[in-house]
């Protein structure tokens, strides 16, 4: 069995004013993820994205569908969510008030590290995502915004997470943390065998990161395949139509065809 | 059109001041898309506003000449410099959601225009906006930020300015709109013989966009070059490491 499986997830939610109450943000969704692999997902914004992703970490319950984990290949018994998320909303990630070392201290004391190998846990972990020695003693306002998220996510890896899911890490960072973030997310995955889900419009970055994609089209799986496969074949229209917007090579009529998928 | 030649433009403190642009000399030509590119607090948008003296004086000390024509922008009456903002040199600012005062309906915003409604119709179509009718009722905090920032763009083209200046036009917009905005810049200088300058960290934005890209660091300006001279150029490292980073990106294998 995959690490996890998605199968057949249908949200949705009331619109008070429309004349059609139900509007439909997920429909029939379904994939799997193998313990390991990078799994892209993109699509426009409005799309779903990040409603699938917090419906894969159990953060809102979809209407109907089933989301399969893996707890067998989980030896470990756990006081934690074996699926951990980065949320995209930088600044609000981190608490304020707190000094990173103490949100990492907690973390790991929940996960059931002895006092004694707190310090060289911390470091471990805080070094792997390029976090400073010199901010431990920082609190959430003191960072930027990528420190805050570094350290977030030396957060969610302290709890030793089975899945990791990424929304939108890459907003709002320029172009060489951008790559900095990917060759990090690489080596996390591949030093801690980390299976990851990576949500994103950027196709581009994707390329960079993911092993498999799916694209998502209003609440759809419209492709989905091998990276390379999906970027080099693409099958589908949009998939076509949205390589070539990221490329900014479209003509007006093309774009205004677009506009009726 | 714009000539700029700013010595300097410093923030004052109390009792001190740090110089945060210095030597920024070059020409804006008719029928041209101008990029600068620069990471986050390099004072992008410090120069920008600093072009139609935006800037307060009180927090900032702007030494130098900027001539719109005959006049220095620097130096002339707020009257002048209102009317120049108004119809001559229009700025299409970060964060368009709130660029609108939320409290009036669009309507307010076309009628200001003063422009004929099939041309209204015909522009809000091009951008693949709503329809005059749908939007006019509706207020700038019931528009997503993609096209809060298309319609700004609309707005600002109604007064056929000689220099459309936008700050990070491409942020949070998607790649279909991305693909419109450049589509229009485009046309704009080249029909109407008009300028557009744009700051950005957008180098796929610029380099589709412009005729000439300049990449601002440490506070200094670099040259205004074309975009494949651009992609080539390495006389500054941290601007070498921008366009190294875009296109590692760009060619990935995975």
């Amino acid at each position: 069995m995959p690490l996890l499986k998605v199968e057949n997830i249908f949200y949705s939610v009331e619109v008070k004013e429309a004349k059609k109450k139900q509007f439909n943000i997920l429909m029939n969704v379904s994939f799997d993820v193998e313990q390991g692999e990078i799994l892209g997902i993109c699509g426009e914004s409005g799309g779903g994205k990040s409603t699938l992703a917090k419906v894969i970490a159990g953060i809102i319950s979809p209407n109907s569908g089933n989301i399969l984990f893996d707890l067998e290949k989980q030896n470990i018994k756990r006081k934690s969510r074996p699926i951990q998320i980065l949320f995209q909303n930088h600044g609000e990630i981190l608490n304020p008030f707190r000094k990173v070392q103490s949100i990492i201290d907690e973390a790991l004391k929940i996960n059931g590290v002895s006092e004694e190998n707190i310090e060289t846990e911390k470091s471990k972990i805080l070094n792997s995502v390029g976090f400073p020695k010199e901010l431990y003693k920082r609190r959430g306002y003191q960072l930027s915004g990528g420190e805050q998220q570094r350290a977030a996510l030396g957060r969610l890896l302290a709890v030793k997470p089975a899945l990791l899911i990424l929304d939108e890490p890459f907003s709002a960072q320029d172009i060489e943390s951008q790559l900095n973030l990917v060759k990090l997310f690489k080596g996390l995955n591949k030093d801690f065998n980390l299976t990851m889900i990576c949500v994103s419009h950027d196709l581009r970055i994707l390329r960079n990161l993911a092993d498999r994609i799916i694209i998502l089209k209003k609440g759809e799986i419209v492709e989905h395949g091998e990276t390379m496969e999906v970027f080099n074949n693409p099958k589908e229209d949009y998939t076509k139509f949205l390589l070539s917007a990221e490329a900014l090579n479209l003509t007006y009529d093309e774009l205004q065809t677009s506009s009726k998928y | 059109m714009l000539k700029v030649d700013i010595n300097s433009v410093s923030v004052l403190g109390n009792d001190r001041k740090k110089t945060i642009l210095k030597n920024l000399n070059f020409k804006v030509e008719k029928g041209k898309v101008y990029s600068i590119l620069g990471k986050n607090g390099s004072g992008k948008s410090t120069l920008i506003k600093s072009l139609a003296a935006l800037l307060p004086i009180n927090e900032y000390e702007v030494i130098g000449e900027i001539f719109y024509g005959e006049t220095d922008l620097l130096n002339t009456s707020e009257e002048n410099l209102r009317e120049i903002r108004k119809n001559k040199i229009r700025y299409v600012f970060q964060d368009a959601a709130n660029s609108f005062d939320p409290l009036k309906k669009l309507k307010y915003f076309f009628d200001l225009s003063e422009v004929d409604p099939i041309i209204i119709e015909q522009s809000l179509l091009f951008f693949l906006l709503p329809t005059y009718k749908e939007l006019s009722n509706l207020h700038s905090y019931e528009l997503s930020g993609g096209m809060a920032q298309r319609l700004l763009i609309v707005l600002a083209l109604f007064t056929n300015p000689d220099l459309l200046i936008l700050d990070e036009p491409t942020s949070g917009v998607d790649y279909a709109a991305t693909n419109l905005i450049l589509l229009k810049l485009k046309e704009f200088v080249k029909e109407n013989d008009k300028s557009v300058l744009i700051v950005t960290q957008d180098l796929n934005f610029a380099k589709n966009s412009s005729d000439c890209i300049a990449y601002l660091s440490n506070g200094m300006l670099s040259s205004f070059l074309k975009p494949d001279d651009f992609m080539k150029s390495t006389s500054d490292d941290e601007m070498k490491r921008f366009i190294q980073s875009f296109k590692e990106i760009e060619n990935a294998t995975a």
